[in-house]
């Protein structure tokens, strides 16, 4: 019986480890692995506080939290500079070093030989001694785990970390700041390890290093993998299973160091298998009506879409944005030189131009993206030179790519809703100090999300995953998504490309809709229908200079231009 | 002086070790792009593959050697074929063949320690010891460096002259523009996991000799030609040879200053400042 | 009328789930130099990335002297006479010249006939002969295209597809690559489907005109009437 309940505790420990890892791998899709360290560091941490200093429950696992997630930071440093591979390599490394750490720190850590005597929980007379008793310390760890895991993703915050994982560069552009939600996500995440590894020291009563190996990290991973990432009941499914399989080994017989290996060898081998054939997990991500976390019937209340699709200068046209006298050098090329412009309300630019023109350059300028080498960026009068493209967009700046970038495994809503500005659920404090605050602005974001699919006329697909979408939908739910932002200036980079006539014929009066709503927009295109169809005014772009501006009757009829485009 | 010159000779002949890993994980890497993690416990089994043939059945050393180039180049061969290429299909996107090699990575290290047990093994060899002036180094060390100069050698004429040496460093090219001249990327990739695996069994070997075998061996050795290879930028076979090298003597050169416990640790520090501070390697050329 | 050499019915492709050209019919007659032109994101490349294999149809055929070749490898369509240069420098940058060419030689078995298409191509490049060992990726953008066109010539190719040569070259240059690429015809006997934005300097070496948009064929026949800018700001 005692066994059952030692299993049971060893599953509560490692239920937590991969709950807290999902959020990080499943949620953010930040592959850090070096989970294993962070989890040595929580019981270290309490097994240095407890032995040598005897402070009494709850300091040193307070200590424990704590210190894991200050030093997760270290970790998010790299994670803010690369990605894929050299993340991986690289917390790889990390976790080496951390663990050469604790075993060259001996006066500290006791080196190879561990830190023995830490005393496990006691209230009184009562102490947890036994693996039933500390059952009960490790089901409330979970517990408490489960749910800041579960009040994390289950949040406006936790769908912001999915954008992010989906793409970095679309995230920023409909605002989201993904400095702040590494640096959290990277500390929660170490924060729950760490409280599994203050159990563990409770627990076994004796830390060492050899608990916390490279193996580790993998075994955990492979839990997260098995379940499901990005599904949290996925990654408590996937400890389950692998705490109990290599149990079962035990009723073979087998010398004890073999059976060890066996045990990592299954392990090994599911994750494999995993990937090859089931590499969204037994627990797929939610979708569809599943993706909200509000009641869809939200849906049906009306909202109130006019601050968001309405300029705000009334009906007269003036200028909003004004960049004077851009340039840009990459080395020695100039992409861009001397380019002037004034959006206005209620008008639609147009930049044409060649391959090679300087198009897309100068809204990386304009959208902050890229920092100009000279010249000055004017948003209503005031200098927004410098701003990050988040900060642009909460101004009320915001631009589309040319390659979508849409969040493409989330839902065609969430696409929209996360976009929305000013959401307090984006913020971790709120979600835990203004639960109600929260919910009530979800409830209205998402009648909102569905206004504005509305007014694109996607509110049929709302809860389709954006990935099975046609491409004419997907241009669609650019444009959805980029009014969202609440954003005054609308930058479109080549809506149209790749349409066919039909749909053309269907996107292009709802760019004019939102001029006359008093919108300053500006399109990058090729298509010359497009162009005479829709713009107000045109630039005219060829090595990085602006040839001219006019008309569209104006420029199509001078031939030197014409000579210039049909070269 | 003399200590310099020692730990200077020292460092050129980890470099040698060190470079030889960066080949076979290069070649691998820059051909497939695949981080071949598994790369680490391949080379943990040829070195226990020559133990058994020429320690355990006492048969010649040259036999030992052939046995564990041959299991290193099946098993390279066999992990592309079985693993990543499934993945490939199914068009997994390129960080999950890395995240699948760690799974093959622990599942490869256990079968030695299931198959040959887990104690260090250690293979008797004849093993002068030379002088040069100060600096002192045995028979083995000279084996390291003449066998790195051999096969980088080797190695440059198959890439240069034959037909399929050419294949693969256009496919490290670029992929794309090697299938659009007819080249079968899928016999290029069996090929350099073939040749990458069993050039990794020669450094296998030299550890048995040096310090013996044992089961974690293949994670150091991994990591160092990764180090290897991102120190020297990835792409380039001879950025991978620089970089051993560099790595050798730095780790070597440090231990002036620094503690031995911490020797382990110095290649990791490196790599991980490489990648901080510069991504594309130190000898990368410089392109789009 | 002859039979086509290549020839498209019904073509769909595109990229993963989304369809970028919608069913197109292209046909190229032997010795005849096709020009497809289009603006951006007509799905230019992807019609042309779709006949040669790179890219699997959605739906429709694509035949090769009257055999079907559709979705079929690369490899294979190498080996049996297509070449494709695709866009922006189809070369391999940190390889020499002399590598380069030799490497468009792959799939030819003889060396004898490879040596005589080397002669060819260093005859009508003789600046790939003056820079034989230089390392292709510090060659000029001009030199790089004529690179790339003398590597997809090295197999001695009956259908030669040549996707945006032009594309990043300064004006003279299109020049001059458009008048190398007249020369193949008569040299080596190969047809040419030539794919461009650059209307000036390449409608003068076109037999024939086909303009795309919206994934959809909206001009083919002669390349007379496109000499209209009115026409062709319809076309745009």
């Amino acid at each position: 019986m005692e066994y059952i309940y030692h299993v049971a505790v060893l599953f509560c420990l490692y239920a937590i480890l991969a709950t807290s890892f999902n959020l990080l791998v499943g949620f953010a899709g930040l592959f850090a692995l070096s989970h294993a360290a962070l989890y040595a560091i929580g019981a270290y941490t309490t097994a240095i506080l407890t032995t040598t200093l005897g402070l009494p429950f709850p300091v040193p696992l307070i200590a424990s939290i704590l210190f894991a997630a200050l030093l997760s930071i270290v970790i998010a440093v790299p994670a803010l500079r690369v990605s894929g591979h050299y993340l991986v390599i690289v917390s790889l490394a990390l976790q080496v070093i951390v663990l050469q750490v604790i075993v060259n720190w001996k006066s500290l850590t006791g080196g190879t030989d561990g830190i023995s005597g830490v005393p496990t929980y006691s209230f009184g007379s009562f102490a947890l001694d036994t693996p039933a008793r500390f059952l009960i310390a490790a089901m409330l760890g979970l517990a408490a785990c489960y749910w800041v895991a579960w009040r994390l993703t289950r949040s406006p915050f936790g769908r912001a970390l999915r954008a992010m994982r989906e793409n970095e560069s679309a995230a920023q552009s409909v605002g989201l700041d993904i400095l702040y939600m590494k640096v959290s996500v990277f500390a929660i995440s170490a924060g729950l390890a760490a409280v599994a590894g203050s159990l563990f020291a409770r627990y076994f009563s004796y830390v060492g290093a050899d608990s916390f190996s490279i193996n580790e990290t993998i075994y955990i991973l492979a839990m997260v993998i098995l379940g499901g990432t990005g599904n949290l009941r996925g990654a408590v499914l996937g400890a389950a299973i692998l705490v109990v399989l290599p149990e079962l080994l035990k009723f073979l017989p087998m010398p004890v160091d073999i059976a060890d290996k066996m045990r990592l060898i299954i392990y090994g081998c599911v994750l494999m298998a995993v990937l090859v054939f089931r590499p969204q997990g037994l627990l797929p991500e939610l979708r569809g009506k599943k993706a909200m976390f509000v009641q869809t019937d939200a849906e049906r209340d009306e909202a109130d879409t006019a601050k968001l699709l309405d300029g705000e200068t009334g009906a007269t046209s003036e200028t909003v944005l004004e960049g004077r006298n851009l340039c840009k050098r990459f080395g020695g090329i100039t992409a861009i030189s001397d380019f002037s412009i004034a959006l206005r309300s209620h008008r639609i630019t147009g930049l044409i131009g060649p391959n090679g023109a300087g198009k897309t350059t100068a809204f990386n300028l304009l959208t902050g993206f890229l920092k100009p080498t000279d010249g000055q960026i004017d948003l209503r009068g005031k200098s927004i030179l410098g701003k990050k493209p988040h900060h642009l967009v909460a101004s009320g700046v915001a631009r589309s790519f040319q390659d979508l970038r849409l969040f493409t495994n989330m839902t065609v809503i969430e696409n929209v809703v996360v976009a929305l500005p000013n959401q307090a659920g984006h913020r971790i404090s709120n979600l835990f100090l203004k639960p109600l605050t929260v919910r009530a602005q979800e409830r209205e974001n998402t009648a909102l999300a569905m206004q504005i699919l509305r007014f694109v006329e996607l509110d049929g697909k709302a809860h389709e995953t954006a990935a099975d979408l046609s491409y004419a939908e997907e241009k669609l739910l650019v444009v959805a998504r980029l009014l969202a932002t609440g954003a005054e200036v609308l930058l479109f980079d080549e809506p149209m490309s790749g349409l066919d006539q039909t749909t053309l014929r269907e996107i292009l009066p709802v760019l004019r809709r939102l001029a006359e709503r008093g919108k300053a927009i500006c399109i990058i295109e090729h298509n010359l229908d497009v162009i005479t169809g829709i713009c107000d005014e045109v630039f005219f772009l060829d090595e990085g200079r602006t040839m001219a501006v006019g008309s569209p009757a104006e420029l199509m009829s001078d031939p030197e231009l014409a000579e210039r485009y049909f070269k | 002086m003399d200590l310099f010159l020692q730990l200077l000779a020292n460092g050129l002949i980890n470099g040698s070790h060190y470079a030889l890993l960066g080949l076979g994980f290069g070649l691998i890497f820059s051909t497939t792009r695949i981080v071949h993690f598994a790369y680490g416990p391949i080379v943990t089994f040829a070195a226990y593959t020559a133990w058994l043939i020429s320690g355990s059945m006492g048969l010649p050393l040259i036999v030992g050697i052939a046995g564990a180039v041959l299991v290193a180049a099946l098993l390279g061969t066999g992990s592309y074929l079985t693993l990543y290429r499934a993945l490939e299909r199914n068009g997994a996107p390129p960080l999950i063949p890395l995240i699948a090699s760690l799974g093959l990575t622990i599942v490869l290290e256990n079968l030695v320690g299931v198959l040959f047990g887990t104690g260090v093994r250690t293979l008797d060899v004849d093993s002068s010891v030379h002088f040069l002036g100060p600096v002192f180094f045995t028979s083995i060390h000279v084996w390291q460096v003449v066998s790195f100069v051999v096969i980088a050698v080797a190695l440059g004429a198959f890439l240069r002259r034959t037909r399929y040496g050419r294949a693969i460093l256009a496919m490290t090219d670029d992929p794309e523009m090697a299938r659009v001249i007819g080249i079968d990327t899928l016999k290029v990739s069996i090929i350099v996991f073939a040749l990458g695996s069993a050039i990794s069994a020669v450094p296998a070997v030299m550890v048995l000799l040096k310090d013996g075998a044992s089961t974690h061996m293949g994670f150091a050795a991994v990591f160092m030609g990764f180090v290897a290879v991102i120190v020297g930028g990835v792409g380039s076979l001879r950025g991978a040879i620089a970089g051993g090298y560099l790595v050798g003597l730095v780790e070597s050169l440090g231990l002036w200053q620094i503690p031995t416990e911490w020797q382990g640790s110095i290649s990791f520090v490196v790599l991980f400042l490489m990648i901080m501070l510069r991504p594309q390697g130190l000898f990368s050329m410089a392109r789009k | 009328m002859t039979q086509p050499i290549l020839e498209t019915r019904g073509l769909v492709a595109g990229y993963g789930k989304k369809q970028a050209i919608h069913g197109i019919d292209l046909s190229l007659t032997k010795g005849e130099t096709l020009l497809v032109l289009g603006h951006n994101g007509a799905g230019k490349t992807t019609l042309m990335r779709a006949i040669f294999g790179l890219n699997a149809p959605m739906a429709g055929t694509v035949h090769y002297a009257t055999r079907d070749i559709t979705g079929r490898n690369p490899a294979i369509n190498v080996a049996e006479g297509i070449a494709f240069v695709p866009q922006g420098h189809g070369i391999f940058p940190s390889l020499t010249v002399r590598d380069n060419l030799e490497l468009g030689a792959f799939v030819e078995p003889s060396s004898e006939r490879a040596r005589k298409h080397l002669e060819d191509v260093y005859d009508m490049f003789p600046i790939l002969k003056d820079r034989a060992g230089q390392v292709a990726g510090t060659f000029s953008g001009g030199q790089k295209q004529m690179l790339a066109i003398g590597m997809a010539l090295m197999h001695g190719p009956s259908v030669l597809i040549l996707d945006e040569p032009s594309i990043g070259l300064a004006p003279n240059l299109v020049g001059r690559v458009m008048e190398s690429i007249a020369e193949i015809k008569a040299r080596f006997d190969a047809s040419i489907v030539i794919v461009e934005q650059n209307i000036k300097y390449s409608l003068p070496i076109a037999d024939r005109v086909m303009v795309l948009k919206t994934g959809g064929v909206v001009y083919a026949g002669d390349p007379e009437p496109l000499h209209d800018h009115a026409k062709l700001i319809e076309f745009f």
